[in-house]
């Protein structure tokens, strides 16, 4: 277990180069993530400036950010609140959760929590549930990476993501 | 459990024992199973400015209060038990929760 958590952060910071413009083909839609570095390491440096502090990236769009969770998942069929993106999950559970739904193949669409800790926050409040990640399907909370690697070992992810997939193979 | 240092841990209840403490209390677990993992995520993002250890427990539960109940639920109700906790520094909790009919001989 050791070693491949260790395995999972190697990979990683080595994919942490990947060009941005390549998580919008995991996430569609979800364009305020595309600018951002995948970089963790920046909001906790004392040394930064405030003008290079990660701002609030939906000001101005005049939503909350409730309503921006709100809208996540009810316009994603799965949606995932994670730590880091799909191509390079900066947690072991986090990369679970992707691991276990990419097996679907159905769209997911994630926000990486570790850029913002107001949406970290408001995801928080909107589920009340402490951790990540959290999985929304169809806009129902699901829960994090032991339950849905639980459904996905019992059937029922498969059942809860059926049309979703179904729906993926029509507009193919 | 219970391999750390004598003199320490009378000084400071690890939150480990704390956590045992309130899920026996908030749950009546009949069975509970706490492992420190903390280690296997020194090197975590999000770790970084942690240092003090006890952050990611692997947690196993049998407690009759989880009959009938979901997972979500399951977990929800683990959750609110550590509240205290999950605001005080514990990061992650991987948990299983069965209820003693689902432990029971197969």
């Amino acid at each position: 277990m050791a070693r491949s958590i260790s395995n999972l952060l190697f990979k990683g910071l080595s994919f942490s180069s990947v060009p941005a413009s390549r998580s919008s083909t995991i996430a569609p839609g979800l364009l305020y993530l595309n600018g951002m570095r995948y970089s963790t390491s920046v909001p906790n440096d004392p040394d930064t400036h405030d003008d290079f502090k990660p701002t609030d990236k939906f000001k101005g769009s005049g939503l909350s950010l409730k309503d921006i969770v709100e809208r996540d998942v009810k316009e994603n069929p799965v949606m995932l609140y994670m730590k880091g993106v799909p191509d390079s999950p900066q947690c072991g559970f986090s990369s679970l959760a992707v691991r276990v739904l990419s097996l679907y193949h159905v769209p997911l669409s994630a926000r990486n929590i570790l850029e913002d800790p107001e949406l970290k926050n408001a995801v928080k409040a909107y589920s009340t549930w402490p951790t990540f990640p959290q999985i929304f399907i169809k806009g129902e909370f699901i829960g994090g990476s032991d339950i849905i690697l639980n459904m996905h070992q019992n059937g029922e992810l498969k059942e809860k993501l059926k049309d979703i997939a179904a729906n993926q193979e029509k507009s193919e | 459990m219970g391999s750390r240092g004598g003199a320490t841990v009378l000084q400071q209840l690890s939150r480990a024992s704390r956590m045992r403490t309130k899920l026996q209390t908030a749950l009546e677990a009949s069975a509970l199973d706490i492992e420190d993992v903390s280690h296997q995520h020194a090197g975590h993002a999000a770790m970084r400015d942690n240092n003090a250890g006890e952050t990611h427990f692997n947690l196993k539960i049998v407690s009759p209060k989880f009959e009938g109940q979901s997972l979500v639920k399951r977990h929800r109700m683990v959750y609110d038990a550590l509240a205290d906790e999950l605001q005080s520094g514990l990061h992650a909790l991987s948990i299983v929760a069965k209820t003693p009919q689902e432990t029971g001989p197969k």
